[in-house]
């Protein structure tokens, strides 16, 4: 049916258009015979289903097996085939340590320091982004004036590119930016963000809350209006206060959004790059050092270009996604079962 | 347990105005059920009186004490939800003992008040179970559960049989019957089932577009309907109506002056009026002592009777119910005669005129 609800207009028969259509599918009519002939009925799924698996395989999972044979092998060549195999020499040196608490005492300082830095980014984004996602989705389900424009506002920076986004708080946070203007104002000192190690790490934690907070705001606020109003009335009716309502109403109802939500949120934090990279660099120092950028240094940015060790590096992040990506998937279907 | 007071509510969604002037007394321990079609207000009227909806006009009061502007918790009621609205998440105990623990009662005290409830609804051995593992009915019987067990003052419940199926439906309304029976309790009842309204309530409140159009026992509005709507609301197949004027001998004669049919005896009515005649008080006859002949254009058997509909000379509709199996065919002409001492007879108005 068509929007205006009468039924869709059929193309005439013997018309142009429906002459061409026929004309054109009966090109591939005995192709698709001889096919079907070749691998029988049943087969015919696969055939259709060829040139997608083609493309995954040629953009990912070659990509992986030429990652994982790069790892096992040496030199600075970026050929295969005239790379020295050296087994499990990258993983060893990633993972020689004399504590793995101490970066400084492992013999690839610099990717324990990204792990630090890592599971510090991602520990504090889960917390902030889970609290200000939920609290927002709760005061979004709430029936308050310009309730459409909030959603639109909070869901508006996911829509801009994570370079932009960085560029945007450093024009901000810079010295003589945004921020320390009004510092300043204020009769304040400047304060230098991008100098000081905690501020440097709390900003981009900070950002990256601001630039997708939105979308997870919405996936619980699609979760909090799937709760029926009904039962919130029951919950009125029976005596129970907000905060009674809130833990133990509300909370267990969305609790298969909320770790959707916390998966997610999880892996972007792993995979954290683009956004860091270009708001402090890294800095000060090596204070914002993600794991993906000691990767992305490794291999094409330092003078000695090691692929080998930034192969390595990135099957070890890459089974840790693989595992949380798992890990999501169960859950889904336990939500979806 | 307690009465209620409902004067002058009022209550109005932006423009549109849901019910209008309503005043209503319930006295303790009294089965109430407000019926009416679909969007006539009997719902919101239910959830006025919970405190869900605030009165645009008008009070509340309960027991005597104005609740009018007091948040529903605090009014003492419980009410069962046509969706049940059971937590999903929480077993059927929890369910039960939830409103319990929101009231600090001590744990041997909620233990008992859910196993007592438990015993009576035949909800034991389901007490570990989470909703979703029930069936319906025993679903609605946990809801019911959750409202017993705070011994309220008033219990309301809002259309619960109908996620029903029809045999549940039977089953459950003598439960209902036999609860109100047991504890005794002020009860308000929501359908659009003139059944359910019939077979449980003290008074029925017939409610349409906003407004009370009549309150009394079943047999009240099935005997004494006070206007048309209520005449045609109460009873199924509806009342037949038929229009005309009262002629010079005292007796209803259509427009088209085809149908000249008695008035109820000791009627003065003069103009124009309407005669409403149930079915089951409408019966085939020798032609001799017919009142009018009717049309037959379809007969349903349902076994124990037959319903037969069929029109008068002017074309009006008439339905009338037959004890035999077939009564007739479709296309045959059949006398009729009205009981005399059934005729209701209804002003230009509609209002009932009473002899």
């Amino acid at each position: 049916m068509s929007a205006n609800g009468s039924p869709p207009r059929a193309i005439p028969r013997d018309s142009f258009a429906s002459r061409l259509i026929e004309a054109v599918a009966g090109l591939a009519d005995r192709p698709m015979a001889w096919i079907q002939h070749a691998v029988g009925g049943r087969g015919m799924a696969y055939v259709f289903l060829a040139p997608n698996i083609l493309f995954f395989g040629l953009f990912v999972f070659l990509p992986i097996g030429i990652n994982m044979a790069m790892s096992l092998t040496g030199g600075t060549n970026l050929f295969l085939s005239e790379r020295p195999f050296v087994g499990g020499d990258h993983y060893r040196a990633l993972m020689q340590c004399g504590s793995y608490l101490d970066p400084a005492s492992c013999r690839e300082d610099h990717f324990w320091k990204g792990v630090s830095n890592t599971l510090k980014f991602t520990l504090f984004q889960m917390v902030a982004m889970v609290g200000t996602a939920l609290v927002t989705a709760l005061v979004l389900n709430r029936k308050i004036r310009g309730r459409g424009f909030f959603r639109a506002v909070y869901f508006f920076p996911v829509l801009l590119s994570p370079v932009v986004v960085a560029l945007i708080w450093k024009w901000i946070l810079q010295r003589d930016g945004l921020l320390n203007g009004a510092i300043t104002l204020a009769g304040g000192e400047k304060i230098l963000f991008f100098v000081e190690p905690g501020w440097a790490m709390f900003w981009a934690v900070f950002v990256s809350v601001w630039a997708h907070m939105g979308f997870y705001t919405l996936i619980l606020l699609a979760g909090l209006q799937a709760i029926p109003a009904d039962l919130y009335e029951a919950a009125e009716m029976d005596g129970t206060k907000p905060m009674r309502v809130l833990t133990r109403i509300t909370l267990p109802l969305l609790w298969p959004n909320l770790v959707v939500v916390l998966v997610l949120v999880l892996i972007k934090a792993v995979q954290t790059f683009d956004e860091v990279f270009v708001l402090t660099g890294g800095g000060p120092g090596t204070a914002t050092l993600m794991v993906v950028q000691y990767i992305y240094e490794t291999a094409f940015a330092n003078q000695v270009q090691n692929f080998g060790l930034a192969a390595a590096a990135s099957m070890l992040l890459g089974s840790l996604l693989f595992a949380l990506t798992m890990l999501q998937l169960w859950i889904a279907r336990r939500k979806a079962a | 347990m307690a009465g209620l007071v409902l004067k002058g509510i009022g209550k109005s969604f932006g423009p549109v105005e849901v019910l209008r002037g309503i005043d209503l007394d319930v006295a303790d321990g009294e089965f109430v059920v407000f019926v009416g079609p679909s969007g006539c207000g009997k719902s919101t009227l239910l959830r006025v009186i919970a405190g869900l909806e605030e009165v645009t006009s008008g009070s509340i009061r309960i027991d005597g004490q104005d609740v009018t502007t007091e948040r529903a918790a605090e009014r003492g009621l419980a009410m069962v939800f046509q969706s049940y609205a059971l937590y999903p998440h929480m077993s059927v105990y929890r369910n039960i003992a939830f409103a319990l623990e929101n009231m600090r009662l001590p744990r041997e005290e909620i233990d008992a008040r859910v196993r007592r409830a438990a015993t009576m609804l035949r909800l034991t051995e389901y007490l570990d179970r989470k909703p979703g593992a029930l069936s319906g009915g025993q679903r609605q019987r946990v809801a019911i559960g959750r409202a017993v067990v705070r011994d309220p003052k008033i219990f309301l419940f809002d259309e619960p049989l109908s996620n029903l199926d029809a045999e549940l439906r039977v089953a459950t309304r003598k439960e209902l019957a036999g609860l109100h029976a047991e504890i005794g309790g002020t009860m308000i009842y929501v359908t659009h089932d003139q059944v359910e309204a019939m077979t449980l309530a003290n008074r029925i409140v017939v409610l349409n577009k906003g407004r009370i159009e009549q309150v009394g026992t079943p047999l009240d509005l099935y005997n004494r309907p006070a206007n048309l709507f209520v005449a045609g609301f109460i009873g199924s197949p509806r009342m037949n109506f038929i229009r005309g004027q009262v002629g010079p001998e005292g007796r209803l004669v259509t427009p088209d002056g085809k149908v000249n049919l008695p008035l109820p005896p000791g009627s003065a009515a003069t103009g124009e009026v309407t005669i409403g005649i149930r079915p089951e008080h409408v019966a085939p006859c020798s032609p001799a002592e017919a009142d009018a002949r009717i049309a037959v254009e379809l007969v349903e058997q349902l076994g124990s009777e037959s319903y037969l509909y069929g029109t008068l000379a002017d074309g009006t509709a008439l339905t009338l119910r037959s004890p035999l199996e077939d009564p007739a065919r479709r296309g045959e002409e059949m006398p009729v005669r009205f009981d005399p001492a059934r005729l209701h007879l209804f002003d230009a108005a509609g209002l009932a005129i009473r002899p």
